[in-house]
């Protein structure tokens, strides 16, 4: 079974293809359909590989399926190989089977939608390339899947990009994964020096072996792979881009931006565990406090955001940094663990946030939501299952991984764990913030728009709308909403996930070690490397009761908030945190003043020079005409005036270099 | 008196060289030319190159100069051109900068190396001819030739530059040919047809004429928008050149 | 009448002997392009179209076949049997043929034979008349054989000027388009000004040693410690700025997108390609060959060159958006990536130059056949916008200029990425990490101008969906049988070297240069 490895690249791959070739002609639904069907495939053929290494013993649980050598002799030698290996199935398992119920997702989304073939195109290259990522038994072949789902995240972003805000977006996460990538060349770059090799196995044997690398070598990789992680996954500072990526679709959100390509650092982290192990003690604690920060520094964010896909999306970054403590506490059962449940819960309040974007005609604004409960139904159902698991309210499944993170945080150091634990009551907090705002409360859609309303009548007509019952409000929508249940293709995902997000929880229970089934599954990758938990049952009992209650407390806090109005939610949402601390402001003054200026510089030098340059001798060939003033218009002059400053410079240097 | 000579037709050489830029109408050129070739020459018979010199004068001076004359009378372009236009602001004062900057270290090379040079001068290793042992013991040094001299740095160590020569001979001719004869038949522009895979609304295209270079009067160029353009290809040129 | 002949006279000059066989390539080449010369002007009206660029593509192969001799026996080493093995050099060592300058010539061959196969069709479309152009382009190759086998200054010197003269002249052959012209003269007025300076750097490099020839100034620099090294490191300063401004390094590139964008596409395949190579063979001559003992003086000067034109190279070309002007910045940015292996002053990073070289002759001509093909005629359609969807019309070209620019990107399983990657781990070896990591970062960068290129021509234009419009432009753009040889050639050698990169990076270190006596 485990043969049909490569059978899982395989099938997005050819669904990219085909689309290439044929998307267009297939139209909707059937571009649609097709993709669907191939990350589909792809999922079976995970499914049969994971049960064929389950079939194995527990220390042979590791196939490498070697395309072929791609350099069979020298000193390079690099396969094209997959690594199917219980972290790699792993990932591989969520990616494909959340994918496939986004793509199943996206059909009802975008329907319509002129491009449709072209976005399951994109939606299949972003599969392929994240399963290049996770399955690459090398590090250039992740570096490969790196760039590619980057590539993909910057074209999805953009999709809509007639909207000017969408090809800034686009931009912005260009430019600052590009900061994260260059950590990532580099450390390939170190490692390679350093070890010679850039295969996973050959890499770890040779790095485990007594001698195997020195620690400030190590230390540097692991920082520099840090840089490329927290580009990929938002962490502070380089988080910038994720809120504004929400500007792409909302399945390209839920699938790429907060369960699957995101999480890409944490994943890489946790593959390099047995370097992380040979580095300074420091490094792996600098990857904790910088994860807890950019937990509490999104989380406070989120609490004053009022477009229902940033709150999601500053969640997102807070969810990572709660996996990249993990990881640096040596945790990283419980960073995985938390990765895959937040996928599940994550997309699942995505895809609902999607559906009631959907529903109340592309308005994001959850200030003009309210009561929506009553008109989606299944939506509401679905999303206050996902509000629960995210909220960390037992038995959902993100209370079990969030409180194997705590613990994490907890063993490592005391003020970690306080910390963390305010960060998950925030987190708590803004969720519910959302789900009352958008599900519960009165209605706020039917006069949402009265500033807008120009006419007359329109405004009558809704003043009259707002003398009705919350209740007819819903029955009988404005005449500017119409919120109303999405088609099946849309909401059967929502229900499948809602499921996961309910039980997601029996993957790694904490009761003994046979029910921890995700620590037992990925043993063999961790090199015992994992951290052993000291700490007593007593204590952990009593840790995760902090964590219930936290999470109660938060819900409370934001009931007593939105629903019963006891608190002032003005001083709540702080403008200082709707705007991100300003952060993003200060990065986009700064861009905006010196580092703008270079670039206007770059646009200026293009438009008025190269352009100029063009045009102006066109012009002035039409107008002079004659072929030897051509070569007078003045620029091979400045030429010749460059090619003279540069001889002037070299010869400088060789003059300050001469001995006599 | 050798130093004497040197400097008197070094400054020839660099007075005719100012004057072809500066002058400005191409025929004042094209003689301050002669004056720097001459100059050369004179520089040749300091050295007793006497053979160079004499070819000197006869090729470069005499043919070559010649040449130009004529292409400029038979073209007509034997009017002043205006070169004080100054399409990029600070074009020059940039330019005088680097000409200072230049003129400065090739002072400072010469002034650190100081004649020290390690090549020797030509007819202390190359003569052919031996030198005449006198009666009384002194020698004369030999009356050497400087054809023979020439001949034998052509045909030995020198002997393949030679040859290749050729080629370089051959491509200018060639290029010569193709550059001046015009395609058979009109010169018409090439049909502006838009490709039928160009998929999207192509830009404007410049018609791509080719008009007669006669025609050339250039007085009613608009030095405003050039300026624009220009000026900016000026600041980039010195930020690159920085870098 | 032959008896007197024979006899010399008494006071002959002992003219050095020829080693006729280390010439042949050279002569077949520059032989072959006179003889179609006379060929053409005796018997025009008898000669069919096809007979030019087939002649020319038989005198290139009959080149690199005249090679492979040469190759075998100068990289073979000394032995009883064949004591004549290993490099020399001919004509008073004025000549050199080593494995480096036999590499060069393949090298050349191989360009030549692509681009004749491409001009072909493109001067019948554009209606430009023939022979003469090969003839330039056999003429300008041989230039480029001279400058890579040169052991002399002034041979290098006449090598280089023969190169660029004949292609000053083919960059303006384009007499109906006006930015043909400009560029011919842009380039030739500029390249005179760096020749000047390259000749000057010659005249000090003499007065410093005492001699043009590359062997004796070795020997030179090598006895003699000198106590006063102006004048020599002045002559560095002005031969750099020759070989930079042919192999367009920042500052000295200003000419290279105007003069790409102007001249006719195959004749940018052609510089971007053979004058390229053949200005770093010089500079590798000059420089790591005869100038090693000094290299802790140059190196820094290739390293800030190097930082500069990867830089400029790779940012400026983002906002361009003319595809031949792309290309053009990208074929500065290579000439950092190059100017990085010079750097390295090792013969591993002599190498890998010569390995880019070879790799990227290959994907810079397969880019500019599509860009010949695609922008119609008078090359007038270059512009992004222009070639947007073409990957959707016509699918091979746009696989076949994917391929291309995913090379020159530098993205594994191309030759480009080796290319890449030996360089800039030549450099690390060599301990210059700092320039390694700026090339990388530049290489990230330029992914960027590479990418555009792809998006444009698979995802763009849109607008028109039309299928009959979509089957009309299939019709649009023929693909003559050499363009399309060019483009098998040219895939092919780029995947596969990008699979399979071992034996021409071997033969790139069986290459490496040597200074013969003879």
């Amino acid at each position: 079974m485990e043969h049909l490895l490569w059978v899982i690249p395989a099938f997005p791959l050819v669904g990219f293809l085909t689309l290439m070739v044929a998307g267009r002609r297939m139209g909707e639904p059937m571009a649609g359909w097709f993709a669907t069907s191939m990350v589909g495939g792809a999922f079976a053929a995970t499914a049969a590989v994971f049960f064929g290494l389950l079939g194995r013993d527990t220390g042979e649980r590791v196939y490498e399926f070697t395309l072929f050598e791609w350099l069979p002799s020298g000193e390079f030698s690099v396969s094209f190989g997959f690594l199917g290996d219980p972290l790699s199935i792993a990932m591989a398992l969520f990616i494909t089977g959340i994918s496939t119920l986004i793509h199943l997702y996206a059909i009802g989304y975008m329907h319509g939608d002129p491009n449709f073939s072209k976005f399951f195109l994109y939606l299949n290259m972003f599969v392929f390339s994240m399963l290049m990522l996770v399955m690459g038994d090398n590090m250039l072949l992740t570096f490969l899947g790196w760039e590619g789902v980057g590539a993909c995240s910057y074209f999805l972003i953009s999709f809509w990009f007639g909207d000017e805000a969408n090809a800034s977006a686009g931009k912005k996460a260009f430019v600052t994964n590009r900061v994260g990538d260059f950590g990532f060349m580099l450390a390939m770059f170190l490692v390679f020096f350093t070890v010679g090799s850039l295969n996973y196995s050959d890499m770890f044997l040779s790095v485990m072996s007594p001698d195997g690398i020195a620690e400030s070598t190590a230390t540097a990789i692991v920082v520099l792979l840090f840089v490329g992680a927290a580009g990929k996954s938002a962490q502070f500072p380089l988080y910038l881009w994720l809120p504004d990526a929400m500007a792409g679709p909302t399945p390209v959100s839920a699938l790429i931006h907060a369960a699957t390509m995101v999480t890409s650092g944490v994943y890489l982290l946790t593959r390099m565990n047995p370097v992380i192990a040979e580095s300074a003690n420091w490094a792996p604690d600098m990857i904790a406090w910088i994860g807890l920060f950019t937990a509490l520094f999104a989380a406070t964010i989120a609490v004053a955001q009022n477009d229902i896909k940033k709150v999601l999306a500053y969640s997102t970054v807070s969810q990572l940094g709660f996996m990249f403590v993990a990881v640096g506490s040596g945790l990283y059962v419980a960073a995985i663990f938390h990765m895959i449940t937040h996928a599940f819960f994550k997309a699942l309040l995505f895809l609902g946030a999607g559906s009631v974007i959907h529903g109340m005609d592309d308005d994001q604004d959850m200030r003009h939501y309210g009561a929506l409960s009553k008109a989606m139904p299944i939506t509401a159902a679905t999303f206050i299952v996902g509000w629960l698991a995210i909220s960390g309210v037992p038995p959902f499944s993100g209370f079990w991984s969030k409180d194997e993170v705590l613990l994490a945080a907890y063993e490592n150091n005391f003020v970690l764990w306080l910390l963390l634990l305010l960060a998950a009551i925030m987190t708590a907090f803004y969720m519910s913030r959302l789900v009352f705002m958008t599900f519960f409360g009165e209605a706020r859609w039917s006069d949402g728009h009265d500033a807008e309303a120009v006419d007359g009548e329109i405004a009558a007509a809704e003043d009259a709308d707002d003398d009705a019952t919350v209740e007819a409000a819903a029955e009988a929508p404005s005449r500017e909403y119409h919120p109303h249940e999405s088609p099946w293709q849309m909401w059967v995902p929502l229900v499948a996930l809602a499921g996961l997000a309910a039980v997601g929880g029996v993957l790694n229970l904490p009761f003994s070690h046979d029910t921890k089934l995700l620590e037992k599954w990925l043993e063999p990758i961790l090199f015992g490397n994992e951290v052993h938990i000291t700490a007593s049952t007593g204590t952990k009992w009593l840790l995760a009761i902090f964590a219930i209650v936290g999470g109660v407390v938060g819900i409370g806090l934001a009931a007593a908030a939105y629903l019963r109005k006891r608190i002032d939610t003005k001083a709540i949402e702080a403008p200082i945190l709707a705007q991100g601390w300003m952060y993003d402001k200060a990065v986009t003054d700064f861009m905006g003043g010196p580092g703008r200026r270079m670039f206007d510089a770059a646009t200026w030098f293009d438009a008025n020079i190269i352009d100029g340059a063009v045009k102006g001798t066109a012009r002035i060939t039409t107008t002079v005409g004659s072929r030897l003033r051509l070569a007078q218009t003045g620029l091979v002059r400045t030429y010749a005036l460059g090619v003279v400053v540069g001889t002037v410079i070299l010869v400088t240097y060789f003059v300050a270099r001469m001995s006599f | 008196m050798e130093a004497i000579v040197f400097f008197v037709s070094a400054a020839i050489i660099l007075a005719g060289g100012l004057g072809v830029i500066v002058l400005r109408n191409p025929v004042h050129a094209a003689l301050s030319l002669v004056a720097t070739l001459f100059g050369v020459a004179v520089l040749f018979i300091d050295m007793e190159a006497y053979f160079l010199a004499a070819v000197q004068v006869i090729v470069y001076a005499g043919a070559i100069v010649v040449l130009f004359l004529f292409v400029i009378m038979l073209v007509g372009v034997d009017k002043a051109e205006d070169i004080y236009a100054e399409p990029i602001i600070k074009q020059r004062q940039f330019a005088a900068l680097a000409a200072a900057g230049m003129l400065i270290l090739v002072a400072l090379v010469g002034v650190a190396f100081a004649g020290d040079v390690t090549g020797q001068p030509s007819n202390e290793d190359m003569t052919i001819s031996r030198a005449i042992e006198n009666p009384d013991g002194t020698t004369t040094p030999a009356e050497t030739s400087n054809i023979n001299q020439l001949a034998e740095a052509l045909f030995t160590d020198y002997v393949f530059a030679f040859e290749i020569t050729a080629l370089l001979l051959t491509i200018a001719v060639v290029g010569a040919v193709v550059l001046a004869r015009r395609p058979k038949g009109d010169l018409q522009p090439l049909p502006d047809v838009e490709p039928s895979w160009a998929l999207r609304k192509p830009r404007a295209v410049t018609p791509t004429e080719a008009t007669d270079p006669s025609a050339g009067d250039d007085a009613d160029q608009d030095p405003d928008e050039t300026t624009v353009d220009q000026a900016a290809t000026d600041g980039a040129e010195t930020d690159e050149a920085k870098a | 009448m032959l008896n007197i002949l024979a006899q010399p006279p008494t006071d002959a000059i002992p003219t050095p002997d020829v080693a006729w066989s280390g010439l042949m390539p050279l002569l077949i080449l520059s032989g072959g392009a006179v003889l179609l010369l006379t060929i053409v002007s005796l018997a025009k009206d008898f000669i069919p179209r096809w007979f030019t660029p087939i002649y020319t593509v038989l005198i290139g192969i009959a080149t690199g076949v005249a090679a492979i001799p040469l190759w075998l026996r100068v990289t073979d080493t000394p032995s009883a049997a064949d004591p004549n093995n290993g490099p020399f050099a001919t004509l008073d060592s004025s000549f050199g043929v080593d494995g480096f300058s036999v590499f060069f010539t393949m090298l050349f061959a191989a360009v030549v034979v692509l681009v004749a196969l491409l001009a072909n069709d493109y001067l019948r479309r554009e209606d430009i008349d023939g022979p003469e152009f090969y003839v330039l382009m056999m003429l300008s190759a041989s230039g480029g054989i001279v400058m890579a086998s040169a052991n002399d200054l002034i041979v290098m010197f006449l090598g280089l000027e023969i190169l660029s003269i004949a292609v000053y002249v083919m960059a303006a052959m384009h007499s109906r388009r006006i930015e043909s012209q400009e560029a011919g003269m842009k380039y030739f007025v500029l390249g005179a000004l760096s020749s000047a300076v390259f000749l000057y750097g010659i005249a000090l490099t003499y007065g410093a040693t005492g001699s043009t020839n590359l062997v004796e100034i070795r020997e030179f620099l090598s006895n003699v410690i000198l106590l006063n090294d102006a004048l020599l490191l002045a002559g560095f300063a002005l031969l750099l700025v020759g070989f930079g401004f042919k192999v367009a390094a920042v500052p000295f590139h200003s000419w290279t997108p105007d003069v790409y964008q102007g001249a006719p596409t195959p004749v940018v395949g052609f510089m971007a390609s053979a004058v390229k190579a053949a200005a770093f063979a010089g500079m590798l001559r000059v420089f790591w060959l005869t100038f090693g003992s000094y290299r802790t003086d140059w190196q820094p000067v290739i390293y800030g060159l190097a930082i500069a034109t990867l830089l400029v190279g790779s940012f400026v070309a983002i906002v361009q958006t003319d595809v031949k002007r792309m290309l053009a910045y990208s074929s500065i940015s290579h000439a950092g990536y190059l100017l990085v292996g010079v750097q390295a002053a090792t013969n591993e990073g002599t190498a890998t130059v010569l390995f880019y070289l070879a790799a990227y002759a290959f994907m810079v001509i397969g880019s500019f056949t599509v860009i010949t093909l695609a922008t119609g005629p008078g090359d007038a359609k270059t512009s992004l916008t222009d070639i947007a969807g073409l990957a959707r019309t016509r699918p091979v070209l746009g696989i076949a200029l994917t391929v291309f620019l995913l090379g020159q990107a530098g993205v594994p399983f191309t030759s480009g990425f080796f290319a890449k990657f030996y360089v800039i781990s030549a450099a690390a070896d060599a301990n210059s990490y700092g320039l390694a990591i700026v090339a990388m970062l530049a290489a990230v960068v330029a992914a960027f101008l590479y990418l555009r290129i792809m998006m444009a021509i698979w995802l763009d234009g849109d607008e028109v969906a039309d299928p009959t419009e979509l089957a009309a432009a299939k019709a649009g753009i023929p693909v003559p049988w050499g363009a399309a040889v060019v483009l098998v050639v040219t895939v092919g050698f780029t995947l596969v070297f990008g699979l399979w990169p071992e034996p021409m990076i071997e033969m790139a270190r069986d290459a490496v240069p040597a200074l013969a006596i003879g």
